[in-house]
């Protein structure tokens, strides 16, 4: 039985050329399903004014689907494999969508990288923090700081 | 002491007010335009130019009306200096890097800088008249139109076949409107006296109580916008909508009142506050130059240093 058949790959935009290296690592020579998540966060602010919390999400949403085909094209151009690809977007609080996606669509592994240095984890929070304390399964990260 | 606790009650309601009405009112207004037939770009732009700073112009509409026009011009310059150093300071210390466009960092910084130095020549005239008010709100009618075009040229590069979608003009949204505006005013009533009365049984000038409470309190919106987009990545908005902000609040918050009444220049104005908010300018532009065209997290503590040294020696030392 191979251990990595569906892998879950989640991206913000960054280190999408370290995180591809990886995912595509990890079923070298198989064939695989990959879903790639984008969350886009809709948490906004307390006063923060409906037309600009309307305006972010449009501009998170568009730059979602690019970095969605982005990857799509990424991947399927580092492996010879037969990739079976799907981009998800989702809205919400990115840790609880990474986690609720891995366990619907009960996936091997969540790739994603660990993405910020101390500082920036201390001032903004850290997603892959969240997930490895309540993902179903494994979890691959990749160093990106 | 229950007087001082009562008035701070009423200006922390009062703010709350005058944010809500104006986003209410911004955000049926412009429903109401694109009822009309206004185009989504000229309705966008207007809407993200203005709907952060509304309560600036409302409560330097309201204090110059009232004859405090102290408050009035100390809010918008207080909060043009607390948008660049404190808040730009603020979300580039916390999300690391605020990102620019070079194209809109030159044309946005150059007329916020521009806009400041309008400002301070109208101030050598001694009095902000009705002529400089005209030249004042014409110019940020040309900056709008600027802005309008550039998004259209954005747009039409992104997705040319973008129509508008158009919705009929409900009872409910003219309510709003008007209710949203009618908050505004009694928020701002409320805010500006809560702000003179703290001023007098403190002891305060009525020039420090608009500099930094009410100046920092009306951009609040700024605040959450600039952070939240800054953190979320969303550079262009974060940075543009503090100098957005600067622009609005000095060529409408000073000028709309001036087509009124002339505003008189408090001479530390001149001499202090309207210098330090041309240097916070320069020193940001200076800062994103030197970071490869974004402000990182050293420039953001250098702009809250700087904040922190204007307020301590404004409210300390010259005061």
């Amino acid at each position: 039985m191979e251990m990595y058949e569906k892998i879950l790959v989640t991206t913000m935009g960054e280190y999408m050329d370290e995180i591809i290296e990886h995912t595509v690592d990890l079923f070298r020579g198989r064939d695989a399903e990959i879903l790639c998540v984008y969350v886009v966060e809709t948490s906004v602010p307390f006063l923060t004014p409906k037309k600009v919390k309307e305006m972010m999400i449009e501009e998170l949403t568009s730059r979602g689907k690019e970095i969605l085909t982005d990857m799509e094209k990424g991947i399927k151009k580092s492996t010879d494999s037969n990739v079976n690809f799907r981009g998800i977007m989702v809205e919400g609080n990115p840790a609880d969508e990474i986690v609720k996606i891995a366990e619907d669509e009960d996936v091997d592994v969540i790739v994603m990288g660990t993405g910020k240095g101390i500082v920036d984890k201390h001032l903004l929070g850290s997603v892959s923090e969240k997930v490895i304390h309540s993902a179903p399964c494994t979890v691959l990260l990749v160093r990106t700081v | 002491m229950l007087e001082i606790a009562g008035l701070l009650l009423a200006l922390i309601l009062s703010l709350i007010i005058v944010i809500k009405s104006s986003d209410l009112f911004v955000d049926n207004i412009v429903e109401i335009g694109a009822a009309l037939g206004i185009s989504q770009i000229i309705l966008g732009v207007t809407a993200s130019a203005i709907g952060t700073s509304l309560p600036e112009f409302g409560s330097a509409m309201i204090a110059s009306l009232s004859g405090s026009t102290e408050i009035g011009v100390g809010t918008v310059i207080g909060s043009n200096i607390w948008n660049i150093a404190g808040i730009l300071g603020i979300s580039a210390t916390v999300a690391g890097v605020i990102g620019t466009n070079p194209k809109g960092i030159t044309r946005d910084g150059m007329v916020t800088l521009g806009t400041g130095l309008i400002l301070i020549f109208f101030m050598l005239w001694g009095e902000i008249t009705r002529i400089a008010s005209i030249v004042m709100i014409l110019f940020y009618l040309f900056y709008l139109w600027l802005l309008i075009k550039a998004q259209k040229e954005y747009q039409d590069s992104k997705s040319p076949d973008k129509g508008f979608k158009k919705k009929p003009i409900t009872k409910k949204r003219i309510g709003f409107s008007i209710l949203g505006i009618a908050g505004l005013i009694v928020g701002c009533r409320i805010l500006v006296f809560a702000g003179v009365e703290l001023a007098r049984i403190a002891g305060i000038p009525e020039m420090i109580m608009g500099l930094f409470t009410l100046a920092i309190g009306t951009s609040i919106p700024e605040l959450v916008v600039t952070l939240s987009s800054a953190m979320k990545g969303l550079h262009e908005l974060s940075i543009g909508t503090v100098l957005g902000s600067n622009t609005f609040n000095i060529l409408i918050g000073i000028g709309v009142p001036a087509l009124f009444m002339n505003i008189p220049v408090d001479p530390l104005s001149l001499s202090f506050d309207a210098p330090v908010m041309i240097l916070v300018i320069v020193l940001v532009l200076l800062l994103i130059k030197k970071g490869g065209m974004k402000l990182n997290r050293v420039g953001g503590i250098i702009l809250i240093s700087t904040y922190v040294v204007y307020a301590v020696s404004r409210i300390y030392l010259l005061a």
